[in-house]
């Protein structure tokens, strides 16, 4: 380390810690304990709560000279100052002694929590928090057990305040310590709460309309030192110490995030395990200790009481529930019939060993194994992915970020959490995309462009880095060009590629000039650098890996050229209703899923899968950090994880493949996978000590976040890392052709109407609409006034909407959000016009 | 009260300058309409990029400024030790029964709005009524009446 370490003396104990350690961190790393409340280790500290007061003293010195004025035994003179300091303020000095268990210091924080006690109801016993309160510990550890304050001079303040749809605010239990304002300001990037008032009146209010409608809401409640803050999940759920703690990821979005599934036994289940929460697990170099509220809130699909529970098979034209044996017997004459004329669609939803025993088994058979998730680039994350060790929490100056093509606010809110941290730190982020989006605010360059032109506009910035001739028509002038020398001057690129407007053609293009980007850079192959796709599904990388590749744009000629198909973990024909035609008929098809999809309902065999809480298994993320979850809660009926099944399946065909456990599974991937050689289920489990501290018997410190020592996951090598001489050939964009109507542009809403969102009703009040976005010149020339009803024509069908208007966004472009109802598959130009 | 939006924005600009700007746009505004309104607020906190919740937060802090309309005369009558003990609150009795208000209200024609504050830091002119920034010492009943009367025929009333 080339910081400059200062030395100081903490309770006798010796201390060095670098330059501008506050005095409370300095402590807390020679392992001495200071209690704080507003103090919290990931945003700048402000002295409110008073609970860090120290004794400090330094050095004297001789006023003429400077000197340090030494005693009779050699040793430096100390002064103490005054009066009692806020350690949590002070930062360290050379010579220092800081005494934190002195008489004086000790008296001082009883006083302090004497007085937070004043105004706080005590309720523990029907307090959410209680159990793991960082007020309820310190006061047993440091308060004086009784109160001279007289029981009717108490404030009374409101206790059910509903700061938002999720978030339940308790005023009485607030102790003004300022983390959740501090945290949306600083954090979350989102400053919708404060303070209003002052001295003994002062309160937490919250001004986003709807009210604390922030996408990072749930950390608060992590981060509350006291039961002020809850969520309406786990209100009056459960006791803190009553529940089981099982490490899981994260199957929203590709970022990732290690979870901690706390469970219960309950009467009312059958005495069955349930999630009655779900908290982040500390990993600094994927989520921190944060998640976002989609992760925290959507878990209720994974137990749903309208999951599949029993194998069904088609009888008569009817779906009958029939035993395994029959059903795979069934589904596997069928499949064997096909011959070579099977297909698999898969999605990135499932586990690593799901898709390679799928991919294993269709290359058994001679079919063909199809990725459902129409993005391109997986192979291109392979060569130059991040490389190992990135961590984008330590992105800063000198460095650039350059994200197209997604709004990673609403595609995965961590990420852009991390990027607009890096922003803030002082990378330069450059953000290309056909709208504005949130990331815009921190951008220090934005690059706008016409959907359709998004690799056009990638290969413009090629051109202005390489100079390349065969380029030149691609040239363009400002601001590409300041950005582009902003990315070529940087020491560290990291390339966000989304796939918001394109087809999969123009994804594979888009993709391509990124790679290209990178290697022209040479940011590839090493730390901090490379290329990450924004998946559309959590573990996409993962199938990739596997083997599975997109159907490149014609699922519905794969499909009809099928005799079978399999299909696991998607819902084609709820996505694209289109699609059922090609998948009718007497092509046999069997349909792997969680829940009765339109799919499902075409099957001829439907199987039941259990979800990621009831097995265990492998994710590989968006970063290519392979990571494992575990069982958390017994399965549900008779279903059973996908790889089994996939097992079974191929017993039953004649196949073998390993039916033991998913971690010899995984052996078999370590095996034929060369980037996963190096892995297997116990180096998954590794995990080091990581700063800051949280979850231990200190949560004042660093929250209710849990500690991870369930693994903090492997991240794979790009194959850059061995391979330097890469050479990635990037590809013209399809040409752009004119057609009439609107384009139509599926976007990305956090808050979907999809299967895995829906059954958490407490997310209701905040998913989102389906209406139709437009510019504010098309709604004028369409008639449409903000509000109004139109009629979507596309693919044949009509759709009633909604129609708004807004600033930003493009003419000639209607958005509407995938997964409300109304299923797109691709942008595509349709005929908008007012309802009559 | 309608309050023409560009008439506020107005004001915001001649103070705005950057984010520390907030409590002096504020000021200028509460001096104008004697309160801070709504479309205020909100102007002031995108005109100077500060959080609304932060805009909200300064106006509730500080006592200068108030969220409600207040009248054309804020009298504050000091409940310091000094104008306690010297007969403050029979002043704050009589105004209240002659404005039939309480203190922290305003009259409903917006004419009037009654204070109590703390300390004004003159202690020895005690008690004293500050009408609009115009101290008046050593009060008594009478010449609290007096003044009143003055107000209410300025305005008319009587």
């Amino acid at each position: 380390m080339s910081e400059e370490l200062v030395r100081l003396k903490i309770d006798d104990i010796d201390v060095r810690v670098p330059k501008g350690t506050k005095v409370v961190d300095a402590a807390k790393q020679a392992g001495i304990d200071i209690p704080v409340f507003c103090h919290h280790p990931k945003i700048e500290s402000v002295g409110m709560c008073r609970m860090c007061l120290v004794e400090i003293g330094t050095p004297k010195r001789d006023r003429s000279t400077g000197e340090k004025l030494l005693d009779e035994g050699g040793q430096p003179q100390i002064e103490f100052w005054p009066k009692l300091e806020t350690s949590c303020t002070t930062p360290v000095s050379e010579g220092m002694v800081v005494k934190v268990s002195s008489e004086k210091a000790i008296e001082g924080r009883k006083q302090i929590l004497e007085f937070l006690l004043t105004s706080h109801p005590l309720d523990c016993p029907i307090c959410d928090k209680g159990g793991e309160c960082s007020l309820q510990d310190l006061v047993m550890e440091h308060g004086s057990g009784e109160s001279r304050f007289l029981l009717e001079d108490k404030k009374h303040q409101d206790k059910h305040v509903q700061l938002g749809d999720l978030i339940v605010l308790d005023r009485e239990r607030c102790i003004q310590c300022a983390r959740c304002i501090r945290f949306q300001k600083e954090v979350a990037g989102d400053p919708v709460l404060a303070f209003a008032e002052r001295g003994r009146n002062i309160e937490i209010v919250t001004f986003s309309d709807p009210g604390f409608n922030s996408y990072f809401s749930g950390n608060t409640t992590d981060i509350c030192p006291v039961g002020a803050l809850t969520t309406v999940d786990f209100r009056f759920g459960a006791r803190s110490w009553e529940m089981d703690a099982t490490a899981s990821i994260c199957t929203h979005c590709p970022v990732g995030c290690n979870l901690m599934l706390n469970t219960r036994r309950e009467a009312r289940a059958n005495g069955r395990q349930v999630i009655k929460r779900v908290m982040p697990r500390q990993n600094e170099q994927v989520n921190e200790i944060w998640i976002c509220d989609k992760g925290r809130f959507a878990h209720h699909f994974a137990t749903s009481e309208e999951r599949l529970t029993k194998p069904l098979v088609r009888i008569d034209g009817k779906l009958i529930e029939t035993s395994w044996k029959k059903a795979l017997e069934h589904a596997a004459e069928g499949l064997k019939a096909a011959g070579e004329g099977v297909v698999g669609l898969a999605s990135g939803r499932v586990s690593n060993e799901d898709l390679f025993n799928f991919h294993t088994l269709l290359k058994s058979v001679g079919g063909r194994a199809i990725l459902s998730d129409s993005q391109a680039g997986g192979e291109l994350v392979q060569q130059v992915g991040v490389g190992k060790g990135t961590d984008l929490g330590a992105l800063g100056a000198g460095d650039a970020i350059l994200v197209i093509a997604s709004d990673l606010h609403e595609e995965a809110p961590i990420w852009w959490q991390r990027v607009m941290g890096a922003a803030k730190r002082g990378a330069t982020l450059v953000v290309a995309n056909a709208r504005k989006t949130r990331l815009d605010d921190y951008a220090g360059h934005v690059v706008r462009y016409r959907y359709q032109e998004a690799a056009r506009t990638g290969l413009g910035l090629l051109q202005a880095i390489t100079g390349a001739k065969d380029l030149s028509k691609f040239a363009s002038d400002e601001p590409l060009k300041s950005a582009a020398k902003a990315l070529t001057e940087a020491e560290n690129l990291v390339i966000f590629c989304g796939v918001e407007g394109l087809t999969y053609a123009e994804s594979k293009s888009l993709s391509d000039v990124c790679a290209a980007i990178l290697v022209e850079t040479k940011n590839v192959g090493r730390a901090q650098n490379g290329l990450i796709a924004v998946w559309p599904k959590n573990n996409t990388q993962g199938a990739w890996d596997m083997g599975l590749r997109p159907a490149e744009g014609d699922l519905e000629k794969a499909f009809a050229d099928a005799k079978a198909v399999y299909i696991m973990a998607v819902d084609p024909v709820g996505d694209d209703p289109s699609l059922a035609e090609s998948l009718e008929g007497d092509r046999f098809l069997v349909v792997q899923e969680l829940f009765m999809t339109p799919t499902a309902e075409l099957a001829d065999v439907v199987l039941p899968a259990q979800s990621f809480v009831e097995r265990e298994g492998t994710f590989t993320s968006g970063e290519r950090r392979v990571q494992r979850f575990y069982p958390a809660v017994k399965a549900l009926g008779e279903t059973k994880a996908d790889w089994r099944i996939i097992t079974s399946l191929a017993a039953s065909l004649g196949i073998e493949l390993e039916d033991s456990s998913a971690a010899a599974v995984f052996l078999q991937i370590a095996e034929e996978t060369e980037a996963y050689a190096e892995i297997n289920y116990q180096s998954l489990a590794e995990f080091e000590e990581q700063w800051p501290p949280v979850g231990e018997e200190d949560l004042y410190y660093g929250g209710t976040t849990f500690k991870n020592r369930q693994g903090l996951g492997v991240q794979v090598a790009p194959a850059a890392e061995q391979d330097q001489s890469l050479k990635i050939q990037w590809s013209a964009p399809p040409e752009f052709k004119g057609k009439k109507g609107y384009l139509l542009v599926p976007v990305v809403e956090l808050y979907n109407r999809g299967a895995t969102v829906m059954p958490s009703e407490n997310l209701h009040p905040r998913l989102a609409s389906p209406v139709l976005w437009m510019s504010l010149k098309d709604a004028k020339s369409i008639g449409v006034i903000q509000g109004a009803q139109v009629e979507l024509l596309l693919d044949g069908r009509t759709e009633e909407l909604q129609a708004i208007a807004e600033e930003g966004i493009p003419e000639g472009v209607v958005l509407l959000g995938r997964g409300l109802g109304v299923p797109i598959a691709e942008p595509q130009y349709v005929e908008v016009r007012l309802k009559a | 009260m309608q309050i023409p939006v560009s008439e506020i924005h107005e004001i915001i600009d001649r103070e705005a300058d950057d984010e520390g700007s907030i409590i002096s746009a504020l000021e200028k505004v509460q001096q104008h309409y004697r309160y801070l309104p709504k479309e205020a607020l909100i102007l002031a906190s995108q005109r100077l990029g500060v959080p609304l919740s932060q805009a909200y937060a300064v106006a509730t802090f500080y006592n200068a400024f108030s969220l409600k309309p207040k009248g054309k005369y804020c009298l504050q009558i000091c409940m310091g030790t000094a104008c306690h003990v010297r007969g403050s609150p029979q002043l704050l009795d009589q105004m209240e029964t002659k404005f039939n208000i309480k203190a922290g209200e305003t009259t409903p024609d917006h004419l009037f709005t009654l204070e109590t504050v703390n300390c004004l830091g003159a202690c020895a002119l005690g008690p004293i009524v500050v009408v609009n920034d115009e101290y008046s010492g050593q009060m008594t009943v009478q010449k609290s009446d007096a003044l009143m009367k003055r107000l209410i025929r300025k305005e008319g009333l009587d």
